[in-house]
């Protein structure tokens, strides 16, 4: 053999040899939690201030959880499947820093009772003023995007002004009680709580950090920051002080920033990270076909809703049969097959597991016959051509390829425009901007009225309207104005099953799907699920490594 | 001669397309052409180079792609022709203050670094309202593709100005436009063909390198270029998605370059002669 040919070799025998493309650890055995280890992900972009009145973006969110404990939080600890048709029990509410909460039976006032144990991460007892004080500090921060979801405490508003200084619908009876009164019934309220801003602070940490306040949380959760290298890495590690060790089993959680998605996928796959979330199309079907993989897969419901609106207000859409047609027309199950399944086809605007959302409502079926009896009846025999406006990712991509081709069947031919995010969301909140495109909505809380309130209410009480299909109704007004106001669970629900099905009768938008997010972890990653409101949430995660603390080879 | 054999393949390819695959290019067939999954389908007897990530058939996209790739570098070729033949011609002929001005200008272009350029006129043209057009393409490509083709022509016209045979032209009194366009045109074509036919190889390259970057012809266009950028992600799952337009941009620009280096062969052979 010349030396040529021995080259030849060498590369068939590197191209043809079997690569295992499979996990490189397996799991070490154990069926109770183990304590310690460092749990590692990343993230692309960067966390701009960990200072939780003002911190609003998503990636902060996964360090600010686990900083910072509330009152009450959302459960951690349950299972829900995307299909099924029940109410997420992950959405419901359990206490945290406070032992029990009463409200009275006006709905009106809100009375805490503290855990008697709870300290913040330097050993210093954690008592109702700080919540007062950090509440309220919320209200005087005047770039705290929270302040207005806090509106509805008594004397909100002029704290906000800055006509006083102190809540009067906050009080501390004591050390261990808290009540909040509100003006006016707001059954969100407990939601809005579990939001890290709520989190108790100290008025002399506050201010003695100075402007280092944004890097140096004064952690109350399970963990405690460790480091942060801006832009690099945060390191969070166990907070001694927790009440409730057993809900911290990691003895460290490192998250990397700026690190791009396909990158983040080759770095978890050589073992640098023990997750990777949101996955690129081509890596889902990697992990999806590797047996050996599957199993580590992880899907979650989010809290988001996606389709295309209409504005209701101009020809064709002003018509309903046309909008009822263009629902028929949609195959869901298209748009199923091109995003890798990683959706739950939809019926309306509220997503799987949401309160108030309607089990027996069916989507629309894909039903060409009538979709075109009904655009023939709505006086459009042949059809017609608009402009369907969407933005440049694969996603959005792949759901317009998928209309266009399904509407062209019933004769409505769509030509595509795609336009960046933010001349896309400007362009559309127009009354007189184009009036058929993709949508997406994304509630901030985990309440029907944070889908339906700002994107269907003809006059959203609330700053920013989003109502871009300019749908105006008095009877669905009537009935999410009814339904905010009303405090008793079990008939707040009929009436946001009764505004649901409005809004599937009316068709506001061609209901698409509700994403569903997808993450892989390393096979020893245990006790983990993606929590629909705090996505990556490994305060209860642990490492089933080996005995000298390493991960088990497979 | 095997230059021209691939080039006149790609041509009738290109010409073909619709004969040649019965399957629409742009269409994609979502309960076909895509698994339970979603992911593209391998080869198979139903799809001959198997299916994309959005189930549109590779075979129908290749073909169309080579009408596609060639029209841009078509375009953008002749730009580049017509702006170094004019600069070259005027550079060589004028001679002094000109020629220094425009070959500096030339200089100043090439001195950039090609990609970067691109990228900046690829983008510029596209905020100037042309992004839903091929346009933004060839007239980048035509604005960074003239110098070669300038300064050959200048060298060319410049020893041709001094010749005897333009000295006599003058004498009799033709126009310096007359001049130019009758008799040293004539004499520089030959060189002109073989520049052109290697700037279009280069143009084809290119224009696969600017869909690559995202800054060829929108989508859904089928340029080989854009089906590699597309792919690329799915090399694992599905490696036909980066293999087949790679080897057509191979063969396309291999074909080219050995058309372009028969021509100059040729052309040399008769200057000997």
């Amino acid at each position: 053999m010349n030396r040529r040919d021995g080259l030849l070799a060498v590369l068939l025998v590197a191209g043809c040899a079997p690569v295992d493309r499979g996990p490189k650890f397996r799991p070490a055995g154990a069926t109770t939690p183990r304590d310690g280890g460092t749990l590692r992900f990343a993230v692309k972009d960067q966390v701009r201030t960990l200072d939780p009145t003002i911190a609003n973006d998503e990636v902060a969110l996964y360090v600010l959880h686990p900083l910072f404990d509330t009152l009450i939080d959302f459960d951690t600890s349950s299972d829900f499947s995307p299909t099924d048709g029940e109410i997420d029990p992950r959405l419901t509410i359990v206490p945290r820093l406070a032992e029990s909460v009463e409200v009275s039976p006006d709905g009106l006032v809100y009375t805490f009772t503290l855990r008697p144990d709870i300290r913040f991460s330097d050993g210093v007892p954690i008592t109702a003023a700080h919540f007062k004080y950090s509440l309220e500090r919320t209200l005087r921060t005047h770039d705290s995007p929270f302040s207005a979801y806090l509106g509805d405490i008594e004397g909100a508003h002029d704290v906000i002004a800055g006509t006083a200084t102190t809540c009067r619908g906050i009080t501390a009876l004591d050390a261990h009680r808290l009540v909040i009164k509100l003006s006016q019934v707001n059954p969100a309220l407990l939601g809005i709580l579990t939001m890290p801003f709520a989190t108790p602070q100290r008025a002399e940490y506050v201010s003695a950090a100075g402007d280092q306040l944004r890097r140096q949380p004064d952690a109350t959760g399970p963990f405690m920051l460790e480091r942060w290298d801006e832009g690099d890495r945060i390191v969070l590690k166990r907070n001694p002080h927790y009440v409730k060790p057993t809900r911290a089993h990691l003895d460290k959680i490192e998250m990397l920033e700026n690190v791009a998605s396909d990158t983040q996928f080759q770095m978890f796959e050589r073992a640098e990270l023990d997750a990777a979330e949101k996955l690129a199309a081509p890596d889902y079907l990697f992990v999806m076909n590797e047996p050996a993989w599957k199993p580590y897969v992880h899907r979650s419901t989010v809290m988001n809703s996606v389709g295309s609106r209409m504005n209701i207000q101009v020809a064709p859409f002003d018509k309903r049969l046309v909008r009822q047609a263009l629902n028929y027309a949609l195959d869901k199950s298209h748009t199923q097959r091109l995003l890798n399944g990683t959706t739950v086809p939809a019926h309306g605007i509220l997503p799987p597991g949401m309160f108030g959302r309607d089990p027996g409502l069916e989507p629309y079926p894909h039903d060409v016959v009538k979709a075109r009896a009904l655009l023939a009846e709505a006086g459009y025999p042949h059809g017609f051509d608009v402009e369907y406006v969407t933005t440049n990712d694969e996603e959005t991509e792949k759901v317009a390829l998928s209309l266009q081709s399904d509407l062209a069947e019933v004769g409505v031919r769509i030509h595509l425009t795609v336009m960046s995010y933010a001349t896309w969301i400007t362009a559309i909140g127009k009354p007189s901007g184009p009036p058929f495109s993709f949508m997406t909505w994304a509630a901030d809380f985990p309440d029907p009225s944070a889908f339906l309130d700002p994107l269907f209410h003809s006059q959203p009480n609330k700053d920013g309207s989003s109502n871009n299909s300019f749908y105006a109704n008095p009877a669905l007004d009537a009935l999410l104005d009814a339904a905010r106001q009303e405090p008793d669970r079990a008939k707040r629900e009929a009436l946001y099953r009764r505004a649901e099905q409005i809004l599937h009768d009316d068709a506001p938008w061609i209901w698409d799907y509700h994403r569903v997010t997808t993450e892989v972890t390393q096979p020893y990653v245990a006790g983990y699920e993606p929590h629909p409101i705090w996505e990556r949430d490994y305060t209860s995660a642990w490492l089933d490594l080996g005995p000298d603390g390493a991960p088990v080879a497979r | 001669m095997v230059g021209a054999v691939l080039v006149a393949a790609l041509v009738a390819v290109a010409v073909l397309a619709p004969v040649l695959s019965a399957k629409n290019p742009l269409a994609s067939d979502v309960e076909h052409g895509l698994s339970e999954l979603g992911a593209p389908l391998p080869p198979s007897g139903e799809a001959v180079l198997g299916t994309d990530q959005l189930g549109r058939d590779v075979w129908a996209r290749v073909v169309a792609g080579a009408g596609a790739s060639l029209s841009i570098a078509t375009i953008a070729t002749l730009i580049a022709l017509v702006l170094g033949l004019s600069i070259g011609l005027i550079a060589g002929y004028a001679g002094g203050a000109i020629d220094n001005a425009l070959m500096r200008l030339a200089d100043l272009v090439l001195a950039f670094p090609f990609l970067l350029l691109v990228i900046l006129l690829a983008a510029l043209f596209r905020e100037a309202n042309l992004a839903s057009s091929n346009a933004p393409v060839y007239l980048t490509l035509g604005a960074v593709g003239w110098m070669t083709m300038a300064r050959v022509i200048r060298g060319k016209t410049q020893v041709l100005a001094r010749s005897e045979m333009i000295m006599a032209a003058r004498a009799i009194g033709a126009s310096p436009g007359r001049i130019v366009v009758r008799h040293i045109l004539p004499n520089v074509a030959g060189v002109v063909i073989v520049v052109t036919a290697l700037g279009f190889a280069q143009n084809l390259l290119a224009e696969s390198v600017l869909s690559y970057l995202g800054l060829g012809p929108p989508p859904p266009a089928p340029t080989w270029g854009r089906m590699l950028y597309e792919g690329r992600a799915y090399y694992r799952i599905a490696p036909h998605l980066v293999l087949v337009p790679g080897a057509a941009i191979l063969l396309a620009v291999i074909g080219f370059n050995l058309l372009g280096e028969g021509l100059r062969d040729a052309a040399d052979a008769k200057v000997q002669r």
